[in-house]
């Protein structure tokens, strides 16, 4: 670990004890809550973060992200030098509530070609109606839609690559019963399908909606209460061109980035499903997504869509035996230099992910493929997580990619696809600095 | 993948492939590439990609297209915009890759094919008068035919059609299906200086068109040393290191053919070397020039067979060795004699009007006019009269001297 690497670390580690000093004992922090809500004057507190209200009118929450990696790769990395010490994120936003009846939330990067994140207001003043305006992730998947604070291993799932991701829009959301609904349009349909390439096309506009459903929520069962399972559809419009499409390793590199032509409904379908009993934790997702190629082929007919699929089933175990819905690892019971050594978390992931058409033509590697032969990236995560405190995470993960694609022999037209596959080990160190 | 889904693509795929090798078995490239030959070509594109490729032609962004002769269709190859001077949006040359999508495919046994739109040539038939001739020298040259081609069944005109420097060629030329390609890549005037121990000036003018992904110094090393040797003071070695790297023989015959038809831009070029591919034999360190795109050809009836000349430097020293010097005016007299031997040459430019002057006729896209093409073929003819005795005059004039 370089110097860069050794400062960050300790910078992560100091602050929080700085703010410990700065914390309001509990009694004392809702003392402060009850003389703003009848003084209307300006309030500062620090509890888990900075937060500053004007009465029961205004209240804002400071918030800061600083992560850092260590990678390194047998295969070769887009980043080649992955001795050094990566800053991958320096997040800084407010969020609050307005009035009591509206949520806010603005984040940005520092250093980012895109840089805004959620930029939105969420109006609550309705029983189980809430609207959400401005921008923020499309409804759409589990991990996708996980706070990046909470994930359990460093890098999302390749399901979450095909996820929408975030777009300026306006939904509607709320909850009947064991149901959570999610539903809206959007400008486009994400920014996880829409790179930096101009030329390339992604969705237009989008309708996006979740169904979550919560069969024991009301139960006294620990056991059962968290289960929850879900459904998910996305459904914009693509016009001709040639698709931002890809798929990435797991450290995100691209190994597959076809320049096939598209036009027509771009679809996601998505099933997930999430179980934290106690300190476990159970997740998988299903997520497949769908492309026409209207008129594309050489004399402009349809050629059969193009189909991303991608799935993962992941568990882990809180050895320190934090609940799992309550925060997990995320909230250790005795927290570093607190009497204990904070959290420690053990999880493992399988994932694979799968893009193709199945159509019977010639298969080609052109942008007019009749047919497109698979190609695969199959991906096994292990992963150790250490919360310290509230603030401070570090994540370690092995992960080993196995990368199956067509070769010269899959086109001869004989035998069935002699495949080229390559694996590799990959392992990444994240530190965490959250408030 | 499902297992009925394989079966239908196997299905399809035996239909294709047996339908598509009982036409080829009946056909190859000598057919194609038969004197004579006006062939019907057929590109199939989708009409969004000829447009894009129309718009964009000084690019050499790749389209997947079908290609069809004589009843062979080849899928999903890819084609692209080429040239230099001669890229153009309504006639574009054109490169086809018939494995650039489907690794492995071949047409003929040809893994790519060029499509010159002859528009720098109002006869047309420059190019492929030069290349006859360089071929009765023993020069290895690459083939064509002409070609009317037309994409989606619309009439483009009337193209060259050009054998690739690659596997075949090599192997159809020198026996060597491995050995060295370049393409010289013009960037700036040069002619044959020394550029430096650093390899990436060489890098730059040579193109590899195989061996792509091998270690620089053993492309581009050989290429060095070529230059370097050349470039020696002089001393009684000079002719013997400069051998090791350079096919003396062919080098002076490539450039005495190229005067003869008084080339513009060619090994001894008005823009120094230009439009010539480079051959280096398997296990060897000896370079072999080859020609291409000679459609800048018959400049001048009577232009000196010692023009540029001096200006390339290997050719200059060369030259300075009697029987060096001797070998070249040998090869200018062949070259005057087979071209005028029982009217070689004019028949060679008729026979070759004659075959596409309906297509050129047609050829609304063409630079120039009917009668521009006509008055080529004619200023042709007359060259073809009157160079021998100029070039014979000329050469006799030279071993005549001191």
């Amino acid at each position: 670990m370089n110097r860069k690497a050794l400062v960050s670390v300790a910078v992560m580690l100091v602050l929080p004890q700085l703010s410990f000093a700065q914390e309001a004992p509990p009694q004392q922090a809702d003392d402060h809550a009850s003389a703003t809500n009848s003084e209307r004057v300006w309030k500062f507190s620090w509890d888990n973060r900075p937060s500053l209200r004007y009465g029961d009118l205004l209240r804002i929450d400071f918030r800061a992200r600083l992560t850092g990696d260590l990678r390194r790769s047998e295969a070769s990395l887009r980043d080649t030098d992955t001795s050094r010490f990566d800053i991958a994120r320096r997040r800084i936003g407010v969020s609050g509530e307005i009035g009591g009846v509206a949520d806010f939330q603005v984040e940005r990067e520092l250093a980012h070609a895109r840089p805004w994140r959620d930029v939105y207001v969420d109006y609550h003043r309705f029983n189980g109606v809430r609207i959400q305006a401005g921008q923020f992730k499309l409804p759409f998947g589990l991990d996708e839609n996980t706070s990046s604070a909470n994930l359990d291993f460093v890098y999302r799932s390749r399901a979450a690559e095909l996820s929408p991701g975030r777009d300026p829009g306006v939904m509607v959301h709320g909850r009947a019963g064991v149901l959570r609904y999610e539903a809206g349009m959007f400008a486009h349909d994400g920014d996880n399908a829409r790179g930096n390439d101009t030329v390339r096309v992604s969705g237009g506009r989008t309708a996006a909606g979740r169904l979550l459903v919560q069969p024991f929520r009301s139960s006294t069962s620990l056991l059962l209460k968290d289960l929850q399972a879900g459904i998910a559809y996305t459904s914009s419009r693509v016009s001709a061109g040639i698709a931002d499409l890809r798929v990435d390793t797991a450290l995100g590199q691209p190994f597959f980035r076809p320049g096939l032509a598209v036009q027509g409904t771009r679809s996601r379908a998505g099933v997930e499903m999430r179980w934290r009993p106690g300190p476990f934790s159970v997740q998988s997702e299903f997520v497949r997504l769908t492309s026409e190629r209207r008129g594309q082929s050489i004399d402009e007919t349809d050629l059969p869509p193009l189909r991303a699929d991608a799935w993962y089933a992941q568990g882990g175990w809180v050895v320190t035996g934090e609940r799992k819905a309550k925060g997990g690892a995320d909230e250790p019971r005795r927290p570093l230099f607190r009497g204990g050594a904070g959290a420690v978390e053990l999880a493992a992931r399988i994932e694979a992910v799968r893009l193709s058409s199945s159509g019977p033509g010639l298969p080609s590697t052109g942008p007019r493929a009749e047919a497109i032969l698979p190609y695969r990236d199959r991906v096994l995560t292990l992963g150790v997580n250490w919360s310290p405190n509230r603030w401070v995470r570090v994540q370690a993960n092995l992960v080993r990619d196995r990368l199956s694609m067509p070769t010269a022999g899959d086109f001869a037209g004989g035998a069935l696809p002699e495949r080229a596959a390559s694996s590799f080990w990959s392992r990444v160190v994240r530190f965490r600095f959250a408030m | 993948m499902s297992t009925a889904v394989n079966v239908r693509r196997l299905i399809v795929l035996v239909i294709t492939l047996t339908a598509a090798a009982s036409a080829a078995a009946a056909q190859t490239t000598d057919d194609f590439f038969a004197p004579g030959t006006l062939n019907d070509l057929r590109l199939f594109m989708n009409s969004r990609d000829l447009q894009e490729l129309r718009d964009t032609y000084l690019e050499n962004t790749y389209y997947q297209a079908d290609m069809e002769w004589r009843g062979i269709r080849v899928r999903s190859v890819g084609i692209r915009s080429r040239g230099n001077a001669s890229r153009n949006p309504a006639k574009p040359a054109l490169r086809v890759d018939f494995n650039r999508y489907v690794a492995g495919q071949r047409f003929l046994g040809l893994s790519s094919l060029m499509l010159d739109n002859l528009l720098q040539d109002p006869s047309l038939v420059r190019e492929g008068v030069t290349m006859a001739l360089f071929t009765r020298l023993g020069q290895p040259a690459p083939r064509e035919s002409f070609v009317r081609l037309f994409i989606d069944d619309v009439y483009q005109g009337v193209y060259s059609a050009i054998e690739a420097i690659d596997a075949a060629f090599l192997e159809r030329a020198f026996g060597d299906r491995s050995g060295n390609v370049f393409e010289y890549q013009w960037q700036s005037e040069f002619h044959g200086e020394y550029l430096g121990e650093s390899l990436e000036p060489y890098k730059v003018r040579f193109k590899p068109e195989n061996h792509e992904l091998e270690a620089d110094a053993t492309l581009y090393a050989p290429l060095h040393d070529l230059f370097q040797e050349v470039n020696r003071e002089n001393s009684p070695t000079w002719r013997e290191s400069v051998d090791r790297y350079l096919d003396v023989t062919a080098f002076l015959t490539h450039a005495a053919v190229e005067t003869y038809v008084s080339e513009l831009d060619g090994l001894l070029g008005y823009w120094a070397i230009n439009n010539v591919h480079v051959y280096r034999p398997t296990g060897s360190t000896r370079h072999h020039f080859i020609p291409w795109d000679r459609d800048q050809s018959f400049q001048a009836v009577d232009s000196s067979v010692m023009l540029r000349v001096a200006d390339n430097i290997p050719m200059r020293r060369l030259l300075e060795y009697p029987d060096l010097r001797a070998y070249y005016l040998q090869v200018l007299e062949t070259c005057a004699r087979v071209a005028s031997g029982g009217g070689w040459m004019d028949q060679e430019i008729v026979s070759r009007a004659n075959l596409i002057r309906d297509a050129a006729y047609a050829d609304q896209r063409k630079s120039n006019s009917n009668e521009e093409f006509e008055g080529s073929i004619a200023f042709l003819r007359a060259f073809a009269a009157n160079r021998p005795a100029i070039v014979l005059a000329e050469v006799a004039g030279l071993r005549s001297a001191p």
